[in-house]
């Protein structure tokens, strides 16, 4: 008798004028103890499961037809007073991001005792307190004394989805949901949350649903795997068979499109399966074009030298200087960055490294430092003029593809904006040239008559990077330009900046926590912690032999597609 | 002896029936404002007035149909071409408890020729001569015709009360505008009402003052309420919905509510206040040419401005004397005629007609802004077109000041209730000198007015002024020296049993002593 | 928090500062107050005289001078009206517009958050788009017409409440008198409260509703479901709290602004405040009381602000104000 049991399983959003099916006969069983991982890109439905075994579905979601048994309790009959006492008691949950999972305006305690009163037969708020102090001890808090007293926002991101999971455990639930339980948090904190479920799976024989979109997670912590394309199941397997030999097509385009960890590969294999770009684009000869006619190099091997740039945030404010407190967000880093080249730069999140990028672009001013380019001081330099033409060589690409364009302004509008206002062509020209940039960029100059939100992620990407090629850049600073995009539109994405790159001759700052996707991209790295560059190495080097004590533990800790988890044999079928 | 005796057996039954209706009678009154202070020299103002009548008795009064009526003088004789004499009543007690006498009224107006307010009104006295404790003179400088106009005006204080120094030094009878004194803020007068409590722009209760000399009067009123209510809307709400007992003013807007409910009533009575508009000569010189004038005048048609915008709640006038005034000229009639004003406006060469700015306050008079928009669109028909600007009195007076605009309203009471005044304000040339003119924002200028208006102030002979006056009003017609409106009404709202009729008057201040409550 | 306090005193100073100074420099068309002070009749001469016993004739400057001197020492002139010092007149009127403002507040709270959770949890109950329908209407009647309204229809037709005035207050301490402690004064305070009240609830119902829809969307709300709590919990307590975050700093400023919104209740209900003593101060030229009066106005928005700041403070953990270590 399996844990959980799910037959045809079809979830539907109806709307007024038509339904959508966000789950279409999905069937799959999950064993105590076993850890299934659910995995597809945004909008592949499997989200939809895990609340819609609860019956969390927002409205006007509803499971339309199929059948969901937890240790043969069929609980998709379950009205609302039932489903309650399976919410919590018997089903964990685990949500992707621990900064809005938690309450920020009660204390730990407050929330982990009302679940423990809600949830298991105990009245007494002491010994609640009890049971929820040796939780924390159990999901490696320290001080669980002390710190069960304090508020959310005083826990750091780990942390916190640690007190999520003791909260998820605190019903003593016979399955746990987690919902992408690492997809906010760094690398070094997404191996020990990771290690932290599957061990009190394993020791607590609890079920697990694993939703995520990321192939190392699956690989490093699932028995097996189920794979969901629009809504459908498409394959089930053992994760050892889903990674190394997947049977269908999408699954292996998919996997194709996951940047290695191990091997430098020159462009991401074709994932036409899950997004096609627009047919019939003009083909530009960049020689020839406007586009490629930039500026030319003065000499000098190096694009963009940076000396000891230091800057600091004041985090509390004080009338007297000595009792004001700071944030050195960078101290003293110096980089090169040749002529040409793609230079990582890697580093958890605070690290400092996209307060270097703004400084680079000149959002930010630093306190002191140095920054060169083409040989031009860009810090303290009176010659505005100057500074400001060597900016226009300077484009940036964020990482927010939905909040860094315009809403109220038309495609074209957006990436006209720059060539306008500085003036790049004659006015009669422009149009042609954006119409030539969209083409570039694979979406086709039609699209540029409509507005951001008619486009996807992958899309509005496209249009950020049509946009930041507009003022024909020297130097492309690209903040983690693919880090909120599903891994096959990351794949077409980066296969964009890098056919770009050899067209155009750009020389790009490529800003990215991920490790597998700075190896497939950068030619040169440098790691950065607490405001500071630790190591700077060619790419394969740094890969291959770290020198950092630092870089060597980011590495191992580094979710590797080839290191399948395997001590034990999975308890299914 | 018939006569007699049914006169006695009258005012023995009106005892009795005061006595009968002695018992203790509230009165919970609404004005839109409340006296801005208690030194009744102070400012010279309709409020101001209202409480002297209240708390203080003036030598004479004028009665309803403007004769005059002795109060605290039981007679008076003129004894030359510059003295009065006044008999003043004996047995007169002021609040505080001392007796009235003559050195009472010669303190009075001593401190009358002080006060900046009324100084202006006794200019042409010289003195109040104590011939002995009852018994007064009033010398004027001159011969002068409006001796017992001005008498209306001397309320005697208690002397004794408001000599000496208050708790912080100051002198108990000083007069002043722009801070707090004794005499402002406490009050010792022989009328009819005390005052009990005082909380400014809040509530001031009165209470019968019960050694009050006038034992004959009617009035029953034991206590009286007296709180400002701003707003007409809520004023008007607070009598219907029987929280007070009297209101006034009433706007017209408001008529039709209180006569359509079944436990108030609405008096009103024609006033003496002119509204007019004057037409500034200097600013234009259009308007030098008197052709221009009569257009003018002929284009208003004031009368439609009263039944229309005034809902009948005024009196269409062409010239300023009210009746019952002696400059009154009955012959004068509204003479609103189109085609008569495009035919004189052709003959002055201006068939084409011009621009001229216009100012009116929005705030002062009984529906002021509305009624200059009704004349600047009346003035269109003539081909004269007016940019017209409305303001609150407080930015409209300093305009006035500067003669802001072409064209100006101003609307006039007169304080002595003589045509004269309204000739010296309105009419009269300009002089920063003599001060006459001081509101002739039009500049007209006639020496004939100039002249007959001071020749009529030494005119004692009454049948002779009055053709004086008479010819005055006649000259400004004819020359068109301004463009009448009307003379605003008054109106006051009261409960049934409050039987206000008898002790209302076209100058505005009720004699609340005598009121009948039943 | 002594610094935060500091700032906030730095603050209310400047700001009271650049009321007084922008009050002179529109001082000449504020109008001339020995218009209302004298008689029309009053020769030029003496109003000449009188302007300059007032100290009206001399430079801006000069008379700027003269009053930042005095204010310094806690004077802040004298109403002409009055005559009284214009703070002792503010704070004799003070009572009674704190008293309209708490009283319409209270019915605010107790009602918009009821109502704006309700339309929040249901929104497509009858009554909810019933309550919203309404909101909308609410918000677009004047104020001065749902008084008059009120009156014509409670004082003049049924005679159930009074139509003007505080009625009968009862002395508390010094020159505040309450009007909450007895029945006639609890009467007279009924509708001139939900006439100020009136302006504002629409609108907090409108932000309740709105706040809380967006609470209720969030992650810790559905959380707080996942973990196996009922409604009750997951609206109450914590959908409701959060849901407050953003209506105190919103409808604790909003509070402020109702102090200046009491000019319009205040002159309908003839409600002796410091409404409606402003509004007469305007109509009197009366100088002094109306800079004091702005002034005082100004600060009480930096108290309002202040007091907000302190309150969102303590309900909210992650703002550190009130000094509590981390």
């Amino acid at each position: 008798m399996p844990l959980l049991s799910i037959k045809n399983l079809s979830i539907e959003f109806p709307s007024r004028y038509e339904t959508d099916y966000a789950v279409e006969d999905v069937s799959f069983d999950l064993e105590a103890g076993e850890i299934l991982g659910l995995v597809g890109e945004s909008g592949a439905g499997k989200s939809t499961i895990g609340n819609g075994i609860v019956q969390l579905l927002s409205p006007p979601g509803r499971v339309s037809r199929g059948e969901i048994y937890l240790n043969d309790n069929k609980i998709s009959d379950f009205n609302e007073q039932q489903i309650l006492k399976v919410r919590g008691s018997r089903v964990g949950f685990i949500f992707q991001d621990p900064m809005t999972s938690l309450n920020p305006l009660f204390t730990v305690e407050n929330q982990m005792v009302e679940t423990i009163l809600t949830n298991l037969d105990i009245d007494d708020a002491g010994e609640a307190k009890k049971i929820a102090i040796d939780l924390l001890a159990q999901v490696g808090i320290p001080d669980p004394e002390v710190r069960i007293k304090q508020f959310p926002h005083q826990f750091s991101g780990g942390m916190r989805q640690r007190v999520v999971i003791a909260i998820a455990l605190s019903g003593e639930p016979e399955l746990l949901i987690a919902d992408e339980p690492t997809t906010a948090l760094d690398v070094s904190v997404q191996d020990q949350i990771l290690s932290l479920i599957r061990k009190l799976c394993k020791e607590r024989q609890v079920g697990c649903l694993l939703v995520t979109h990321d192939m190392g997670v699956i690989a490093n912590i699932t028995d097996r795997v189920a794979v969901m394309y629009r809504g459908k199941l498409v394959e089930l397997g053992s994760t050892r068979q889903i990674l190394t030999a997947p049977v269908h097509d999408y699954t292996r385009s998919l996997i194709s499109a996951v940047p290695r960890s191990s091997v430098r590969i020159d462009r991401f294999p074709l994932v036409e399966y899950i997004e096609t770009t627009a047919k019939g684009l003009k083909q530009i000869d960049v020689s020839t074009h406007w586009l490629g006619q930039s500026k030319k190099h003065s000499g000098g091997e190096n694009l963009l030298e940076i000396e000891n740039l230091n800057l600091s945030f004041i985090t509390q404010d004080a009338i007297l200087a000595r009792n004001r407190r700071y944030l050195q967000a960078t101290s003293d880093v110096n980089l090169q960055i040749k002529q040409g080249e793609t230079f990582g730069l890697v580093g958890e999140s605070g690290s400092g490294k996209s307060t270097i990028a703004r400084m680079v672009a000149g959002l930010q001013q630093p306190d002191s430092g140095s920054i060169r380019f083409d040989g031009v001081e860009l810090i303290g330099n009176p010659n505005r003029e100057a500074v400001q033409q060597i900016r226009l060589q300077m484009q940036m690409v964020f990482q927010n593809p939905y909040s860094s364009l315009n809403g109220r302004m038309k495609v074209n509008d957006i990436i006209a904006e720059p060539i306008r206002f500085h003036r790049l062509t004659p006015a009669d020209q422009v149009s042609g040239i954006v119409g030539d940039l969209l083409d570039h960029v694979g979406l086709g100059r039609q699209m540029g008559r409509r507005y951001p939100h008619e486009f996807s992620g992958g899309q509005r990407q496209r249009i950020s990077i049509a946009r930041a090629l507009a003022c024909r850049p020297r130097l492309l600073i690209c903040d983690e330009p693919t880090s909120a995009l599903d891994v096959s539109v990351q794949a077409q994405i980066l296969n964009l900046l890098k056919d770009l790159q050899d067209e155009l001759g750009l020389t790009m700052l490529f800003i990215s926590h991920d490790l597998p996707v700075i190896r497939q991209m950068c030619d040169r790295v440098a790691i950065m912690r607490h405001g500071r560059i630790l190591e700077t190495a060619d790419s394969e080097a740094f890969f291959e032999t770290p020198q950092n004590e630092y870089s060597i533990e980011l590495l191992s800790l580094m979710p590797r597609f080839d290191r399948i988890y395997e001590n034990e044999p999975a308890a299914g079928p | 002896m018939k006569n007699r005796f049914l006169l006695i057996t009258c005012l023995l039954t009106a005892s009795l029936l005061s006595v009968s209706t002695v018992s203790a009678k509230d009165l919970r009154m609404a004005y839109d404002a409340d006296p801005v202070t208690l030194d009744i020299h102070e400012q010279l103002s309709g409020g101001v007035l209202q409480l002297s009548h209240m708390s203080f008795d003036p030598l004479i009064r004028w009665t309803k149909d403007l004769a005059f009526e002795p109060r605290l003088a039981t007679s008076f004789q003129r004894l030359n071409a510059t003295t009065v004499r006044f008999n003043l009543r004996k047995g007169v007690k002021f609040h505080s408890g001392n007796m009235m006498t003559a050195e009472d009224f010669k303190w009075t107006f001593n401190r009358l020729k002080e006060s900046p307010d009324f100084k202006g009104i006794f200019t042409n006295f010289a003195a109040l001569n104590v011939v002995d404790d009852h018994t007064i003179d009033l010398v004027t400088t001159g011969p002068y015709p409006l001796v017992l106009h001005t008498a209306t005006y001397i309320f005697p204080l208690d002397s004794k009360f408001y000599t000496g120094t208050d708790a912080n030094g100051n002198d108990k009878a000083a007069i002043v505008k722009n801070g707090a004194s004794f005499a402002s803020t406490h009050l010792s007068g022989t009328g009819p009402f005390k005052i009990v409590s005082r909380e400014q722009g809040v509530k001031v209760v009165f209470e019968r003052f019960a050694d009050y000399w006038d034992k004959k009067s009617p009035g029953n009123v034991d206590r009286i309420v007296f709180t400002p209510i701003k707003d007409e809307q809520t004023r008007v709400a607070a009598l219907l919905s029987g929280d007070v007992d009297f209101i006034a003013p009433v706007s017209p807007n408001d008529f039709d509510q209180i006569r359509a409910s079944s436990n108030s009533e609405l008096i009103t009575m024609p006033g003496t206040r002119i509204i007019t508009f004057q037409l500034n000569q200097e600013r234009r010189p259009e308007f030098r040419d008197q052709r221009v004038r009569m257009a003018i005048v002929h284009a208003v048609n004031n009368d439609a401005i009263v039944q229309k915008i005034m809902k009948g709640f005024a009196t269409t006038a062409a010239q300023m004397s009210p009746p019952g005034y002696l400059g009154h000229n009955p012959k004068l009639k509204p003479r609103y005629d189109l085609d008569l004003a495009k035919k004189l406006m052709k003959d002055a060469g201006y068939a084409n007609g011009f621009s001229v700015t216009m100012m009116a306050p929005n705030n002062r008079y009984v529906n002021d802004d509305k009624i200059a928009q009704a004349v600047a669109a009346m003035l269109s028909k003539i081909n004269i077109k007016v940019d017209l600007q409305t303001m609150p009195k407080a930015q409209y007076w300093p305009s006035f000041d500067d003669r802001a605009a072409d064209i100006m309203m101003i609307g006039w009471h007169s304080d002595t209730e003589d045509s004269a005044n309204f000739y010296e304000f309105l009419a009269m040339t300009p002089d920063k000198a003599t001060g006459m003119g001081a509101y002739n924002s039009g500049n007209y200028s006639s020496s004939f007015v100039d002249e007959q208006t001071m020749k009529a102030n030494m005119e004692t002979d009454t049948a002779k002024r009055a053709e004086m006056l008479q010819a005055i009003e006649t000259k400004l017609f004819q020359d068109a020296a301004f463009i009448p409106l009307h003379w605003q009404n008054l109106a006051w709202a009261a409960h049934k049993g409050v039987n206000l009729d008898p002790v209302i008057n076209a100058l505005n201040f009720p004699y609340l002593g005598d009121l009948v409550v039943k | 928090m002594i610094q935060f306090l500091i700032k906030r005193v730095l603050q209310a100073a400047l700001v009271m500062f650049i009321i007084s100074m922008f009050c002179f420099s529109i001082q000449d068309s504020l109008g001339d107050p020995t218009r209302e002070m004298a008689a029309m009749s009053m020769s030029d001469a003496e109003r000449d005289n009188l302007r300059e016993r007032m100290g009206l004739n001399d430079s801006l400057l000069v008379q700027y001078g003269r009053f930042v001197t005095r204010a310094l020492k806690g004077d802040l002139g004298t109403s002409y009206f009055f005559k009284e010092p214009t703070l002792d007149v503010i704070l004799k009127k003070l009572p009674a517009t704190l008293e309209l403002v708490i009283a319409a507040s209270f019915l605010i709270i107790t009602i918009s958050i009821p109502l704006g959770v309700f339309c929040a949890i249901k929104p497509r109950h009858w009554f909810s788009r019933f309550t919203m329908a309404v909101s909308v209407i609410g918000i677009s009647i004047p104020v001065f017409l749902t008084a008059l309204g009120m009156i014509f229809l409670f004082s003049v037709t049924l005679r159930w409440m009074p139509s003007f005035g505080r009625g009968e207050t009862v002395q508390v301490w010094g020159s505040w008198s309450t009007n909450f402690l007895s029945w006639d004064g609890f009467i007279h305070i009924v509708m001139p409260a939900i006439a100020l009240s009136s302006i504002m609830l629409p609108l907090f119902i409108r932000l309740v509703r709105a706040e809380m829809l967006e609470v209720l969307s969030s992650e810790y709300v559905k959380f707080a479901r996942a973990k196996g709590l009922s409604d009750g919990p997951v609206y109450l307590k914590h959908a409701l709290k959060n849901t407050m975050l953003p209506v105190i700093t919103v409808g604790g400023v909003q509070i402020g602004i109702m102090v200046a919104y009491t000019i319009l209740t205040e002159s309908v209900f003839q409600w002796p405040g410091m409404g409606f003593m402003f509004l007469e101060a305007v109509n009197r030229s009366d100088i002094p009381l109306i800079t004091a009066y702005i002034m005082f106005v100004g600060l009480v928005f930096v108290v309002v602000n202040t007091l907000v700041d302190l309150l969102y403070g303590i309900i909210n953990p992650m703002v550190d104000l009130v000094g509590r270590r981390q």
